[in-house]
């Protein structure tokens, strides 16, 4: 045997001996079993030398979001809502020393809240409805709910997320897209609102024009699932489109990121052509940040090995939805499922060329809330923390490998991320998976307003079983990290 | 020749089953020896970590806990394999490919978590 061709055998075997994508079966972290109570041990939580992990609250319902009034009272929202299909109840309560909860603001019917922020003494609440679509509430300190936005496409997969309050006085906050990939599919029946509203589907910001592609899957609308349907880009499912077809944009739209006064009025388009902007926040220099879950390998036009982006947000500029990941065309070639056909472009002309990102996070790491530090209390100032709630496989695409649940730090700078709180072990994952009583699921977190604390919301205990999420009521935790002695002469 | 080649092979079967099915993922500072694997570490950002989280299984499996030599990690990375598709020079570099060699040689001497 020449030497190449060994070399070869020798690639060939090695692959075979670690596991191939095709032939290994999907690991994420959701999937595997659960037997309530959930475990709390803040000591299973393994953070640099210096830091300290303290279990602030714990037996939450789908916890969201954190944040912090005028005397350092924390308050975390809890959805009302969670894939799989479970309402509970949205509520924006306040959180004491004790870790005990008291009642600020409910309701039954807008779930999911994603998000808060207190601004002028109030709360802004985002609420991604399922039932009713997406608003941006203010609740004052008593609880008076007032509406400052509405009427924001929120019924889809994806929802209004949290707010942030900016430096120019206007609260900006993301919108989520309906879809995966911009066509209404079978995978929208599977999340449950394509029965509930099969007229909705993705807006554009501004004006798109379509290539005109249509995609054939079965009618899932149909009582008796019979026959075939062709379904477009960025219409109702069932509906076709036409090569040249221009399809209006407006404002509010999906996959974008809108601001709006306090006192409210007509909301203004800061950027769009991202997928699910979950989270913002303003550098301590002023420049604004989102984190945007890519693709899934799902529904009619399923994309392969997008990692997770940390854009810095460029008024007016356009993120490349449905057509790139980053600075790259998905049809590429290297976005191509296994087995399956490069994803197409979807838009005829493209509104311009994305900007490069900050960050490439991991592949359905859904990575979430963030916050900058800003504090040489806490350290690493400059540098953005992001929650990463964990993968969805095999949902949203199979995983060799817990993706996630973890809290990492990156230099924004380089682009660089390292590991910041993760459960302790070899094997990486939520602790209803590798065992003890750490991290589940992270989805938001912020700094309090000395920037000396880091609040982790931990959405708590969400098993997947193929398509289908099984998220466990009263698991969510609120975590608080804080170094354990002050340090001098630290900036980062 | 073909003795050799069969015991090389045994060898490196060995080594590739001996490494862990997935370690975790390096933490905290990491300890680079070059500016070379400085530079690696941004190349590797862009373009492994995210299917590799940290080296540690992600989309794709651990890379961290295999001894695979330079020149295998440079084929892999130039032909692709399975899922994994291939990196041309017009995407990542030669400089670029060894940076991220170098870097992956100092990701598996960090301490673990």
């Amino acid at each position: 045997m020449r030497l190449p061709h060994l070399l070869s055998v020798l690639l060939i075997f090695s692959h075979v001996l670690s596991g191939c994508y095709v032939l290994r079966s999907s690991a994420g972290g959701g999937e595997t079993s659960f037997t309530p109570p959930r475990m709390v041990a803040a000591e299973d939580i393994v953070v640099p030398a210096g830091y300290i992990v303290e279990a602030v609250a714990t037996g939450l319902t789908f916890p969201t979001g954190v944040a912090f009034d005028e005397e350092g009272g924390v308050y975390v929202v809890e959805a009302g809502y969670s894939y799989g299909e479970i309402f509970t109840t949205a509520q924006l309560l306040k959180i004491d020393a004790q870790g005990r909860t008291r009642l600020i603001a409910s309701s039954d019917k807008g779930g999911p809240w994603t998000g808060v922020t207190v601004f002028l003494g109030d709360f802004f609440v985002t609420e991604g409805s399922q039932i009713t679509g997406g608003r941006l509430l203010r609740i004052s300190p008593e609880g008076e709910i007032s509406i400052v936005a509405e009427g924001l496409p929120s019924r889809g997969d994806h929802h209004a997320n949290a707010p942030v309050a900016g430096p120019d006085g206007w609260i900006y906050f993301g919108q989520g897209t309906a879809t995966n990939s911009g066509v209404v599919g079978e995978d929208n029946a599977e999340f449950g609102w394509l029965h509930r509203f099969p007229e909705v589907h993705d807006i554009p910001c501004r004006n798109i024009t379509l290539v005109g592609r249509n995609y054939t899957t079965r009618n899932v609308l149909d009582p008796d699932d019979r026959g075939r349907i062709e379904t477009g880009a960025f219409v109702p499912f069932g509906t076709s489109t036409a090569q040249g077809q221009v399809i209006p944009g407006e404002v509010p739209c999906s996959g974008a990121i809108l601001r709006v006064r306090p006192t409210g009025g007509e909301m203004e388009l800061v950027a769009w052509g991202m997928r699910n902007p979950f989270g913002l926040a303003f550098s301590p220099d002023g420049r604004l940040f989102a984190t945007d879950n890519s693709y899934d390998v799902r529904g009619s036009r399923p994309i392969f090995g997008t990692g997770d982006l940390l854009w810095e947000v460029v008024p007016g500029a356009w993120y490349g939805w449905p057509d790139f990941h980053g600075e790259h065309l998905i049809a590429e070639g290297r976005f191509r499922p296994p087995g399956r056909e490069d994803p197409e472009p979807l838009l005829a002309r493209h509104p311009g060329k994305p900007p490069r990102p900050v960050a490439i996070l991991a592949v359905h790491s859904s990575s979430n809330g963030l916050d900058f530090s800003s504090s040489a209390a806490f350290g690493h100032v400059g540098e953005v923390f992001i929650a990463q709630f964990g993968d969805m496989a095999s949902g949203t695409g199979k995983v060799m490998g817990p993706v996630g649940f973890k809290v990492v730090r990156v230099d924004v700078e380089r682009g660089v991320t390292r590991d910041f709180a993760v459960n302790g072990g070899k094997r990486n994952g939520p602790a209803s998976r590798i065992g003890g009583g750490g991290l589940e699921r992270p989805v938001a977190l912020r700094f309090d307003p000395g920037g000396e604390s880091l609040y982790i919301v931990d959405f708590g205990v969400m098993l997947q079983q193929g398509d289908h999420s099984i998220p466990v009521e009263k698991t969510g935790v609120l975590w608080r990290i804080r170094r354990d002695a002050p340090r001098t002469g630290e900036g980062g | 020749m073909m003795r050799l080649a069969w015991i090389l092979l045994v060898v490196l079967i060995v080594l590739c089953a001996c490494g862990s099915a997935r370690r975790g993922e390096p933490f905290g500072d990491l300890l680079l020896t070059s500016d070379s694997s400085r530079h690696g570490e941004e190349v590797f950002m862009r373009y492994c970590q995210p299917c590799h989280p940290g080296g540690d299984a992600g989309l794709g499996p651990a890379i961290n806990n295999k001894p695979l030599p330079g020149f295998l990690i440079r084929m892999q990375v130039r032909r692709g394999f399975g899922a994994m598709p291939p990196f041309p020079r017009e995407v990542l570099s030669d400089p670029d490919l060894d940076a991220v060699v170098a870097y992956l040689n100092d990701l598996r001497r960090q301490p673990r978590p």
